[in-house]
């Protein structure tokens, strides 16, 4: 049975939603949908939360100053452009409203339909997904066995939800917020077109307001909170949420999404304790990464994938956080370094050839052995084409210095960040398509799409629509424009 | 990969007495579809809660061994007869301890069972009951409720066993669905959060519609 109530904002205004029974429901709130299904309204399941000051005061805050998915000038977060709302807005569910009545609790827009399972994402009977939200937790944990296999994306979706839920946290954590519950059932993801959306914002903590007790989720808690949960709610020694414990939540979930497992969940034991102590141990005092290098004691024996199979930046991100980080909140990489170290890993993409592989992608790291970690095939081709960016010192003109490469592969697109020095790969940068790379009869080609002045090795202008031959040691501009990078090719027999 | 999962053993305990009888058995069997159903489509539930139902009538009976989610089945619910509380209580404490794993050098242990209890009438082996109650107090549980259906529920008597103690004043279809969907609620929170201090979280009671028993 449902009927229709109203929900009524700070302004007066009236939203319909419709009640059900059994709504919805998490751990601090439940859920109704609006009649189109466009927003839903939630309410505190614990209405003595709405009755608090410091929560309505932290969630106008969130809803107004802070809030990076409306434009500055509508009153969202400061410096806030559209174009940078509405790329946030497609990685936060983010509340818009606060309800005053019937009861105190929010509106968020709902969140787009590729988020939701439908009634072929279970492969097996009894299981019916149909409309059910996409937590991250499904594809992590061993209850993936019951999806169906057209719901798993591939290695380069996996990797490129990682790097969205980096810059999704980088963007919060530059706010000075702090998420304080980031886990499997608060991010969705989509691995099938790669998209991730960061959920129950409203627990954020806001710079100088009262944090809430929130009681954080299995597996995803930091090991110091973990650890220091024995002292009493008030204690200096209890160590609360903030930017350092959300960068170990984060770090866990992005562990996760790359190798498909827990990174502390091992084989190490405790047996003489009772399994609440025991886990209390195992993810906080005496927590250990399983591929800690120095000590194995937690390592299971079917590590098949390691950290050091998708380049250095995986595996130094992951020592940071898993290592030296673990117990040592500051040593943490920041949102910011996981943005940027995913952003490299990603430059060295490249497409397994192995047809019946179902990683399809995998990181080209080793130019000697160019070899899938997932299906063991190597390149067939065994040429390995780079693209290396240098861009000119300043105040010295002619003089170039390298900052970055790329590898590259038949049908490869680039991007303004491939063309000029001062573009980066985020939020900010134009994502159309400017050239792209095209391999016939073992030779390789860069064709330009839409870029005004691209000039060959001999000078001459390659007009948009045409393609130039690439060898190694060639030395080429896709712009003549300031900050136009200039790319040496490098092509090497793997 | 090995699996390295605790399981959350969850024991349902059904009143199925004579007058369980009819609409209000029927009641129950669609409120444990619908909690199996609910848990099956939340990860961590279905990663981590595994499901018994032990029945009491004249007798008392594990009508379904604590089983994963995905392969749990639907049990014979057969009402008959008087309300062997104490029976059923002493099988409990026979389940927990035959199977509900501790740990070892190569396996998790699993964590404290949960014990829903649904009744609607008061025990028929008093002496029983009350030995077993006794026990329970001292068993590694990690959290008992016991529901009090109907008017003729006696909650002076699941008071001995539990201070979660629940009323419901009828047994209909629309009562049943929602404290099953609280047990659903209770169960998906003690599998995904912890509170560190208590070790267990149970949602509030009063946005269902029913009450505990102070």
């Amino acid at each position: 049975m449902s009927r229709i109530a109203e929900a009524i904002l700070r302004d007066g205004t009236k939203l319909p939603y419709v009640v059900t029974d059994n709504p919805p429901s998490g751990t601090m709130k439940h859920t109704y949908f609006s009649p189109d299904k466009s927003y839903v309204v939630q309410f505190f399941n614990d209405a003595d939360m709405g009755r608090n000051m410091y929560t309505r005061d932290r969630i106008s805050a969130i809803i107004g100053k802070y809030n990076p998915t409306v434009p500055e000038e509508k009153g969202g977060a400061k410096g806030n452009t559209k174009k940078l709302a509405e790329y946030f807005s497609g990685l936060f569910c983010w509340p818009v409203e606060i309800v005053v009545a019937p009861e105190f609790g929010i509106v968020c827009p709902a969140y787009p339909q590729n988020y939701f399972f439908d009634e072929n994402s279970a492969n097996v009977s009894g299981l019916n997904l149909k409309g059910k939200d996409k937590k991250s937790r499904w594809f992590t944990s061993s209850v993936r066995k019951y999806l169906n296999n057209a719901e798993f994306g591939n290695f380069k979706s996996m990797l490129k939800i990682s790097i969205l839920l980096a810059r999704a946290v980088r963007r919060m954590h530059s706010a000075g917020l702090a998420h304080s519950d980031l886990s499997g059932n608060n991010v969705l993801i989509d691995p099938k077109t790669g998209g991730c959306v960061v959920i129950d914002i409203d627990s954020l903590v806001v710079p100088g307001i009262y944090p809430p007790e929130v009681a954080g989720t299995k597996g995803y808690i930091a090991p110091e909170v973990v650890d220091s949960a024995k002292y009493p709610y008030g204690d200096k020694r209890r160590c609360q949420p903030c930017i350092e414990t959300d960068l170990h939540s984060m770090a866990v979930l992005i562990y996760e999404y790359l190798f498909k497992r827990h990174p502390l969940e091992g084989k190490m034991r405790f047996p003489q304790f009772e399994a609440e102590e025991e886990d209390n141990l195992l993810m906080g005092k005496y927590a250990l990464f399983i591929e800690n290098p120095d000590d194995t004691r937690n390592r299971p024996d079917d590590l098949i994938i390691k950290v050091s199979d998708f380049g250095e930046y995986v595996e130094k991100l992951c020592l940071q956080a898993f290592v030296d980080g673990l117990h040592d909140p500051k040593k943490r990489p920041t949102a910011m370094d996981w943005e940027r170290g995913l952003i490299k890993t990603w430059e060295m993409l490249y497409p397994c050839e192995n047809r019946e592989c179902g990683a399809e992608w995998f990181i080209l790291y080793d130019e000697k052995n160019p070899v899938c970690p997932y299906c063991h095939s190597r390149i067939k081709s065994r040429q390995i084409v780079k693209f290396l960016f240098k861009k000119e010192i300043n105040g010295r003109k002619g003089q170039w210095v390298q900052y970055g490469e790329t590898v590259v592969y038949d049908k490869m697109p680039l991007y303004a960040w491939h063309v000029y020095s001062d573009i980066f790969d985020d939020e900010k940068a134009d994502r159309d398509e400017i050239a792209y790379i095209v391999k016939n009869n073992d030779k390789w080609f860069l064709v330009n799409k839409k870029a005004n002045g691209m000039r060959s090795e001999d000078g001459r202008i390659i007009p948009i629509g045409e393609s130039v031959l690439l060898k190694n040691g060639d030395f080429f501009r896709i712009s003549e424009n300031n900050n136009g990078s200039l790319i040496e090719v490098s092509i090497r027999q793997g | 990969m090995a699996d390295f999962n605790r399981r959350l053993p969850v024991y349902l305990l059904i009143d199925c007495s004579g007058s369980m009888r009819g609409e209000r058995i029927e009641a129950v069997k669609q409120g444990i579809r619908s909690l199996v159903a609910e848990l099956r489509s939340d990860p961590q539930a279905l990663e981590t809660a595994y499901l018994s139902v032990i029945t009491f009538s004249s007798t008392a009976k594990q009508v379904e061994k604590l089983t994963e989610l995905m392969l749990f089945e639907e049990p014979e619910f057969v009402t008959e007869g008087a309300t062997m509380f104490g029976r059923a209580l002493q099988l409990l404490i026979d389940c927990i301890n035959t199977e509900v794993r501790k740990s070892t050098e190569t396996q998790k242990g699993d964590w404290k069972p949960l014990v829903f209890i649904l009744t609607d009438g008061s025990p028929s082996d008093i002496p029983d009951f009350k030995r077993c109650a006794e026990i329970l107090k001292n068993m590694p549980i990690a959290n008992i409720v016991a529901c009090a259906a109907g008017a003729d529920a006696k909650t002076e008597y699941l008071k001995m066993i539990t201070d979660n103690v629940l009323m419901m004043n009828s047994l209909s279809a629309g009562d049943m669905a929602k404290f099953f969907a609280w047990v659903s609620s209770s169960i998906k929170m003690t599998s995904n959060k912890v509170d560190l201090n208590k070790g267990i979280v149970i949602p509030p009671a009063d946005s269902n519609g029913f009450q505990f028993v102070e």
